[in-house]
Formats: structure tokens, sequence, C-alpha cells
């Protein structure tokens, strides 16, 4: 089953904490974009294994953009 | 009442494996913080003469004093960091605080007599007027120890006169007693001049054997009569006056006890003076707990420690502040204002030590889609919106009419700008917000959490609202500027580098002084600066905080000056619905 990690708002990504093979855990901060001056992080949603990055640090992203994706069995 | 308020509704949730580790390297800086804080204010406490002299001469320090009247672990001091003119003795040499004697809450405010035996300096009297300040806005009774050796006469010209000079407090003692609230003095050692005004405004003074309060001291007595200059002749007349008035300075505890009266009571030892305070104390109009009390007191369900964690000292980080306030108010409980409404800020009903008390914070972070509703772009917490303003000042305007004291927990990076936030009227519904702080007449406190900034610090409660605001406390986290320091830079020298460019000089320079400026705001609004400038009247230990917050609550309904009954209250039923 994969679990979408998204943008809550439009801004840039600043830092990636997880890589492609990861093993993360609910509420490991995955990602961090940079909006209106704050840094707001992206928290990985459940238990799993990073699938897919679909960003890199730098990249500007849209509302609703995926970011990653966690792969649970 | 009791089923409003007897068991509210829970909020906040335990921290979770994830949130704890992350909040590690964040509590050890807060940590830090706090250290750097706690050993400038050990400073203050050694400073001047060795504890040990002073007892040798048979005195008590001011620091034993306190010791010996404030009831055990009921201290909150307030301005140990103060000092707004940089004296060179590193203090106002007046401490201060609320704390509980003999049960009542009080204002209490000592000279240091181990410095210059307790002289006033320059900024003393703008630390005693937010004391008097202080003792107003809570209706509690300001005690004083006094010690003062008058002014430090090389520096006169800094404090003795002007507007809010070191006369001021006589005035402010006399206002406080015109509006029924007792200022009690216990005096001790020698007090001329300015300081014999200290000892002789207060309500009731209690005195020491070896005390004296005059007009005018030894000093002045013999060189009252100005000849133009010294010489060898009045040198030696100087010094044979001199040693006759240092024999017998004028104004002894006797003259004052036996032959004037001034002096209330005379005490043989200095802990007699202070039984007397006590007992004085006792007898002070003050409500029962219960009668004001809505539940019986209860700590917070989650450990107030968990603030190191949640609290992120890097002011670009977001976090939730609910999960904050859960960590300071009784059993974690509250009733939240229109929650839907005006997401940028909290608003809601908490209890401290089981009484009623108003709430209203930033919150952090995105604000979800459509917000603000007048605006394309995203709302993020922090900043301030029509409806979170419009929000506030309804909550105010019906905390006022409950008679609820209010507690402002403030970190805000300011008020939304451009042509948007115009037309949405911005400008006014703050200002409106500050009319409605200003006419609600009920103490308030500030906790200033982590920033403030431009506009918003006023009108979140912050302590330029002089009649409201009874004291200001900040963390280790807290920055007080009018705008970020890097927003400054730009704001300063960006068309100075297009023109530069323009004109092919090199840039650097301007880089410089840019960098300058974000580097002086950086040190000019860090806590332990806001400190020494009055910006709070004391930076707190996180932990701490909700020590400070039951104190004020305490304060506030020790003996409020207007009551609304319980079952009279209409917000409680507001929220309901």
């Amino acid at each position: 089953m994969q679990h979408k990690m998204v943008a809550p708002m439009a801004g840039k990504v600043i830092q990636i904490n997880i890589n492609v093979g990861d093993s993360v855990e609910e509420d490991d901060e995955g990602l961090v974009i940079e909006a209106m001056k704050m840094e707001t992080p992206i928290f990985v949603p459940c238990n799993g294994v990073v699938g897919q990055i679909k960003v890199k640090a730098g990249d500007n992203v849209e509302e609703d953009d995926v970011l990653a994706v966690i792969e649970t069995e | 009442m009791r089923p409003y308020f007897e068991k509210m509704a829970d909020f906040g949730t335990a921290l979770k494996k994830g949130q704890i580790k992350r909040g590690e390297e964040n509590a050890a800086l807060l940590k830090q913080v706090e250290t750097q804080v706690a050993a400038a204010a050990e400073g203050i406490k050694q400073l001047g003469l060795p504890e040990e002299k002073v007892n040798a001469r048979g005195e008590m320090t001011l620091w034993q004093r306190l010791n010996y009247l404030v009831d055990a672990d009921t201290w909150h001091p307030l301005h140990t960091l103060f000092n707004p003119l940089d004296n060179e003795e590193g203090t106002t040499n007046v401490v201060d605080g609320i704390g509980r004697i003999s049960g009542k809450w009080a204002v209490i405010i000592g000279f240091d007599n181990k410095v210059m035996a307790g002289a006033w300096l320059a900024g003393q009297s703008e630390n005693i007027l937010r004391v008097t300040d202080l003792a107003k806005r809570l209706n509690v009774p300001l005690v004083w120890l006094v010690n003062c050796s008058g002014a430090k006469l090389s520096e006169q010209h800094k404090f003795y006169a002007n507007r809010r000079g070191a006369g001021a407090p006589f005035y402010r003692h006399a206002q406080l007693n015109q509006m029924g609230i007792p200022v009690l003095a216990a005096i001790f050692g020698t007090n001329p001049a300015g300081g014999g005004y200290q000892a002789i405004s207060p309500t009731v003074l209690f005195a020491h054997k070896e005390c004296n309060i005059a007009v005018g001291g030894a000093g002045i007595v013999s060189g009252m009569a100005p000849k133009g200059g010294f010489d060898t002749a009045s040198a030696q007349e100087l010094i044979e006056n001199t040693r006759q008035f240092k024999s017998h300075p004028p104004g002894s505890a006797q003259i004052h006890y036996n032959q004037t009266g001034f002096f209330r009571y005379l005490y043989e030892e200095e802990e007699g003076v202070l039984d007397g305070l006590k007992s004085y104390m006792r007898n002070m109009p003050a409500y029962d707990p219960e009668f004001f009390r809505v539940a019986a007191p209860c700590a917070p369900k989650f450990a107030t420690d968990e603030l190191y964690t949640l609290l992120p000292i890097d002011q670009k980080k977001v976090y939730a502040f609910d999960e904050i306030l859960a960590r300071l108010v009784d059993g974690s409980e509250h009733m939240a204002f229109r929650p839907d409404y005006g997401p940028e800020i909290y608003t809601g009903l908490c209890k401290m030590d089981g009484y009623l008390v108003a709430c209203i914070g930033n919150r952090q972070g995105y604000l979800g889609k459509d917000y603000p509703e007048y605006a394309e772009y995203p709302g993020m917490g922090g900043k301030l919106y029509r409806q979170g303003m419009l929000k506030m000042n309804e909550f105010v305007i019906l905390c006022a009419r409950d008679r609820i004291p209010i507690i402002w927990l403030q970190d805000t990076s300011g008020i939304d700008v451009g042509d948007a936030a115009e037309k949405a009227e911005l400008l006014a519904i703050g200002q409106s917000l500050i009319y409605s702080i200003e006419s609600s007449d009920v103490p308030q406190m500030l906790v200033l959490l982590r920033k403030g900034s431009a506009a918003a610090h006023y009108l979140m409660g912050g302590p330029q609202g002089n009649s409201t605001n009874a004291f200001s406390i900040g963390t280790a986290a807290t920055e007080v500027y009018v705008m970020h320091g890097e927003t400054a830079a730009v704001a300063m020298y960006a068309r100075r580098l297009v023109k530069e460019e323009d004109s092919c000089k090199p840039l650097e320079p301007i880089i410089e002084k840019m960098n300058q400026i974000v580097a002086d705001y950086k040190e000019f609004s860090r806590p332990q600066y806001c400190a020494k400038l009055g910006y709070v009247d004391e930076i707190v230990d996180l932990g701490a905080l909700r020590r400070y917050m039951t104190a004020f609550a305490g304060c506030a309904y020790q003996n409020p000056k207007s009551i609304c009954p319980q079952h009279h209250m209409v917000l409680p039923r507001i929220i309901k619905g």
C-alpha cells in the first residue's frame, strides 16, 4: 500500500531527511518546506519504507504536490 | 456554574517518540540560555559587600530579609537583570518580585544594602514605578524593605530630576494610598534625604531601633552653605562638623518613635521588624480562595518539562501552540472560544490553581486553504489576520464583562500587510483591540513565549498597555524587535544597493553595513538584553512559567476591585452555545 506525503502549501523544499529504501516510523520528520519565512516540517504519515522521493532540496513545490511515497505491506 | 468549570474539555496529546528525539537538541539549547540567565541573576545577587561583612555589622542583607519575610516557595522575582541605563554597578539597586507573606500575596521590593548601602542609582525610579504600577494593577499591598543611603551623588544628573525620576515613586505611594492599596515599610539602616522620603511615604512604618530617617543626612547638614570652593580651613571645618554629625546622625529611631511618632512600631531586632510586617499582612483584606475558585486546583496532565521539547528556540520552526498551553493550565482542560474562526489565534477559558483565567495565544504554522479569506496568498500562524483580530476583540470584551483575568501568550511576527490587508481593515481592527484592552480594566499578564514583533507585539497584551498589563515574562526563546534584522537591513539599504551598482561602486561596504544591522538586531533582541532594558520584567525558565501564571491568578483574585457572579457570566454560555 502506498501513502503519499504531499505539500500542504506552496514553498521551497529546504531539507530532505529520508532516502529511498529507508525504514521510517510514523511522525518522523521527512522533509522541511520553507514558506512565508517559516519552516514547516512534513511528517511521515505511517510506519513503512520510503518508496519514492519526488523532489530534491531547493525545488519549489505547489500545494498538494507529492513529495514522497511511503510503502507499507 | 459547576457543570461548566469543574470539568472542562481535555486538550493536548502525549509526545510521540519522534518528537522526543527531535526535541533533545532544542531542549539543550533552551537550557543553555537559561543557564546563562541564571548565572547573570546570581551575579546580581553577589554584588557589593559579602554577606558576612554585613552580618558582622549586626545587619541582615536584603536577601536574608526577603528569605525571612516571604513564605517558602512563593517568591517570584521580577526585574532581576533590569539595568536600562547600564550602571557600572550592574543593577538599579532594588530587588523586587511578587510573593506571599503570611499567606497573602504582595508586591515586595527592597534596597540592596550590600551595594553602596542601598543608594539611589540610575534606572532605579523606573524600576520602582513598574513595581508601584504592579501593585496598582493587581490591587495587592506593596511591601518595602527600606534601607537607602540616598543618591549616588556623582551620578545624580542621571536620575534625580525628570518626570519619572527619583521623586516620582513618592507620588505613586500617595496614589496607592488614595486608591486604598496599603504600602507597608520596614525601615533599616541610615536613610537620609531621598532615603528619608522612601521611608516616610508608605502607609505604616515598622522601624528597627538602629535606623534613622531624615530630610537630610550628616553630609548635607555639614556642607549646607556654598562658599564658592574649598580650602584647607574650610576642609578642617568640614572634618569637625562631620565628626560631630557622624556620631549623631539626624532623625534617629528614638526621635521618630517617641517624639514625632512617624514610626508606628519599633523593634529591637531586625527579625522583629519583619515579624511585624508578617503580622500586618496576616490581617490584610483578602478573599478566601474558595470565594473565586471554580474547581479544585490540579496540575496539568502533561509534564511542564515537555515544553523544552515543544517550543522551538529556532524562530523559523513552527509548533503546536495548543500543546504548549496544555502543559501550563490546570488538568490540561479548557473551553475554546470560537475555535473554527480566526485559526491563527487561540482564545479560551482555562484554570490556574483552580481560578478561571482567559488565555490568548498565537497558533503557528500553515493555516489551511482559503485563509485568510480576503487574500490569495496563504496564511501562516504567528501573523495576525482579520478574523483572528476580531476574535481577540470579542474575547477581551467578554472577559472584561465577566471580570476574568487574561493571560496572553505571545509569539507573533506581525500583522498581515499589503493592499488586501488594508482593504480588510487590519490597521483599524488592530487599534480596536488596543481600545478593547484599555477599556477592559481586568488584570493581564504577558508570557512572551518567543517572538514579539511589529505592532502585533503592542496589541497582543504587550507591556505598552501600562494600565492593564501587570507584568510580562520572557523565556529563553524570547526575541523582541520592530522587524527581523534582515528585513530591516533590506528596508534600509535596498535602494542604496541599486544606486551603488548603477554608479559602478563596490557593493561590499553596503553589504557590511547590512550584516552589521542583522548582528545588532540579534544582539539587541535576545533574552538577557530584553530583561536588561525592561522589554520583559523577567526571563523565566520554561519549567517555571506555570508558577508565575499561578501567582498572577492568585494576585488577581486576592482582592479584585469588581466581581462578576459566576452564574452571571456570559462568556462560558456563549462558548457552550
